[in-house]
């Protein structure tokens, strides 16, 4: 299992951002849904290894991510893009890319063609010399998936990939997606349920702070009919019905 | 054969240490190329054009007298510091305020290291800047002929100071990632260099000698790199304390959890008591030190091959028929000692004692008006005149010996202006005494520094020259010399030549 998570906590203060979440995950795309403030964004920072957790044990790549050295070892092999990418304006395309192979630990005769690679892989082939600052948010997030991919990851994190790609982006990226989990595990955080109903082999489906369901697709579809619950399209009534079954239980204990 | 074919071919696994640097230099390229420090240099070339170099401009052409505003109170410092300081505080703050902190830790490289990787582009801009503007300034002071040898150690103190800002400017960014954190910094570093230059105008010794802008030291002996090399003790003290500041605020960096490993976090906090201990040596270093005759000494630091004199080849001519000696550094300013001294060896030719030659010797000037005076001596078989410029106010004592100094003397923006006149005003009321010298030296009255003209004839053996030099020693003592008489000088000489004898003689 590339990721084995057991009972992980996560707290600010009083607030309770994850409490107790388990979960395994192979190779293959894994989608990770929930509303606003449900912990996904939290869990994926723990799984970036950039956020301790509270309380509870993260195996990441059949390492454990509390020490220290293979920590490091599981960062070589991960490609991480957060929620709210920042950039360096200065930087061209190639050279942010590069950059981050860099801090990758690649081996730097691998990067020049890695990088090439990558950012052909998201449509930005074109524009590998244009600066950062230049670009519109789309490209700036192509960039960003560009930069997470560059290492050929074994365990890709990527919070909200497609936000702010257009149509055939979204499309050309799901592609993406599929063609990544081949060969390692990718979690994609997101709101859009169409996305994980496209790329994803499982999906889990959380609500604050607790995985409140963890099937396939086809099995949260299924979740949703005959229920009533809103939504314009089987996946998302699903995922309607899902919530309201979990926040009922939580409102009757 | 059979056996050698069979046998596995052992490949070797390339070493990590020769990728390493590789990686490292590729990251660093691209932080020198994307750094934000080449932005702010047209702003720091044109305050040192206007704020270091052009002021120098207006004192004489020796290195001690240039490089005494620039070097010497370190206005190459306080153009760069504050700025760099900023930009630093830019950088170090970067990952932070543009939400790329998680990225960077996130990857397999410890985050301190692309931290230092961040810094050193940024420290190298600055320093490489630095090193060229003053590299510039001495290329154009060689080309304007200016004598001595360029205060080289000085460069090095400022280049760490540059490093120093940088470092801690950084450090501010990184601990504080706010788009406040520049300007912030910025000012620390103004009032930082500020204060330094307030404290050092009131301390001439003790610890605040290590302040950089602290102009207390090697300046003081103007000519320091003429005569004698620029002593390196402070120095090497200063860039120990800069160094030491740097290596502290670097270290500090890479102390929160998120820099790096526990290994790597208890070297950083290695690296930062380093770098404190070496700034609290060098603090102790420095309050040790003791002006010399060559400059600023520290004991500890004092190496006895700095001592040794610059060997020259004088620069020679004439005054009434007296072989006159200089400094080559001294060379363009022949003509108007010999036009000086001539009226005065011409009436003292034929006298017993008479100087049978004039000899330039190394200024050496007591810091903050106190200690032994300048003297002009004459001694030697066949007597010789050991003169420093300084006497003739000549570039020499331009505003690094005791006060009061006539201002146009002063360098800086007061600018050393027709060193004659304002030697002849200054000797104005100087003594001529009435007869010939006895075997002792006079006080010159009037004269308010306490310089005083040496003797002639020239002392007996084994007397101290100085010491009835002392103001109302030899003009109070009682059962003494009379007091010198003044009397007007050579017409058309600004020389004074004390002759020593009872007040009212003829």
């Amino acid at each position: 299992m590339n990721v084995d998570i057991t009972d992980l906590t996560r707290r600010f203060g009083r607030t309770q951002a994850v409490a107790g979440v388990s979960l395994q995950a192979g190779a293959g795309v894994f989608g990770l849904l929930g509303p606003n403030g449900a912990g996904k964004t939290s869990l994926l920072r723990m799984m970036a290894t950039v956020l301790p957790p509270t309380s509870g044990r993260l195996r990441l790549l059949d390492r454990d991510a509390g020490s220290y050295a293979p920590r490091r070892e599981i960062r070589r092999r991960l490609g991480y893009l957060p929620q709210n990418l920042g950039y360096y304006p200065g930087f061209t395309v190639a050279e942010f890319v590069e950059y981050f192979a860099l801090l990758k630990d690649m081996p730097p005769g691998r990067v020049p063609r890695a990088v090439a690679a990558a950012i052909e892989q998201v449509g930005l082939g074109d524009k590998a010399r244009a600066k950062l600052g230049t670009l519109s948010g789309g490209m700036l997030r192509r960039a960003g998936i560009a930069q997470a991919i560059v290492n050929g990851p074994e365990l890709l994190l990527l919070d909200e990939p497609t936000a702010g790609l257009d149509p055939e982006q979204r499309v050309a990226f799901r592609a993406l997606l599929r063609d990544l989990g081949q060969r390692a595990t990718v979690i994609v955080s997101t709101h859009l349920v169409e996305d994980v109903g496209a790329a994803c082999t499982e999906v889990a489906l959380m609500d604050a702070g607790k995985v409140v369901f963890h099937g396939t697709p086809d099995e949260l579809i299924a979740r949703g009919e005959g229920t009533g619950a809103a939504g314009d399209a089987p996946l998302e009534r699903g995922y309607s019905a899902v919530l309201a079954a979990a926040r009922s239980t939580t409102a009757v204990a | 054969m059979a056996a050698a074919t069979a046998a596995p071919v052992r490949r070797r696994t390339p070493r990590a240490t020769s990728a390493i640097p590789r990686g490292v230099t590729r990251l660093l390229w691209i932080e020198l190329r994307r750094n934000a420090m080449p932005w702010i240099l047209p702003l720091i070339a044109a305050l040192f054009w206007f704020d270091s170099y052009r002021p120098s401009t207006g004192t004489a052409q020796l290195y001690g007298l240039r490089t005494f505003w620039n070097m010497g109170q370190g206005h190459t410092i306080i153009d760069f510091g504050p700025f760099v300081a900023g930009v630093a505080a830019w950088m170090g703050s970067r990952d932070g305020r543009r939400g790329l902190a998680d990225l960077v830790t996130a990857t397999g490289r410890p985050r301190w290291a692309a931290q230092l990787a961040t810094w050193a582009a940024t420290a190298i801009w600055a320093v490489a800047a630095y090193l060229v503007f003053v590299g510039v300034m001495f290329a154009w002071y060689a080309h304007q002929g200016v004598g001595g040898t360029p205060p080289w150690w000085w460069v090095a103190v400022g280049a760490t100071a540059v490093t120093a800002f940088s470092a801690a400017g950084f450090a501010i960014g990184a601990y504080w990632p706010s788009r406040f954190a520049a300007p912030v910094a910025a000012f620390g570093g103004f009032l930082a260099m500020a204060m330094s230059s307030q404290t050092g105008f009131s301390h001439a010794s003790g610890w605040a000698q290590i302040l950089p802008t602290n102009s207390n030291g090697n300046f003081d002996q103007i000519d320091s790199g003429i005569f004698y090399p620029w002593l390196p003790d402070l120095p090497i003290a200063r860039i120990m304390f800069l160094a030491g500041i740097a290596v502290a605020a670097l270290g500090l960096t890479g102390l929160p959890a998120r820099a790096g490993g526990p290994w790597l976090r208890r070297a950083a906090a290695v690296v930062t008591l380093a770098g404190v201990a070496s700034a609290g040596i060098a603090v102790g270093l420095a309050s040790s030190a003791r002006l010399s005759a060559h400059g600023m000494v520290i004991p500890a630091l004092h190496g006895a091959a700095n001592d040794a004199p610059v060997t020259y080849t004088p620069a020679c001519g004439h005054a009434a028929g007296v072989p006159v000696c200089l400094n080559p550094a001294y060379r363009r300013w022949l003509p108007d000692v010999n036009a000086a001294l001539a009226p005065v060896l011409a009436e003292a030719a034929g006298l017993p004692g008479a100087p049978g030659r004039a000899t330039q010797v190394a200024a050496a000037y007591p810091s903050g008006g106190s200690g032994p005076p300048q003297v002009i001596t004459l001694g030697g078989h066949p007597p010789v005149l050991r003169m420093s410029l300084g006497q003739l106010d000549m570039p020499g004592p331009c505003g690094f010996a005791a006060a009061p100094w006539p201002r146009n003397c002063l360098p800086g923006s007061y600018g050393w202006r027709s060193p004659m006149p304002s030697r002849a005003r200054a000797a104005a009321p100087a003594a001529r005494c009435s007869r010939p010298c006895r075997p002792r030296c006079c006080e010159v009255p009037g004269y308010r520094s306490p310089r005083s003209l040496g003797c002639w004839p020239p002392p007996r053996t084994g007397q101290d020259p100085r010491r009835d030099r002392r103001p109302g020693r030899s003009t109070q003592r009682p059962g003494g010399s009379p007091p010198c008489r003044p009397r007007p000088g050579a017409p058309g000489s600004p020389f004074i030549w004390p002759r020593c004898g009872p007040a009212g003689s003829p």
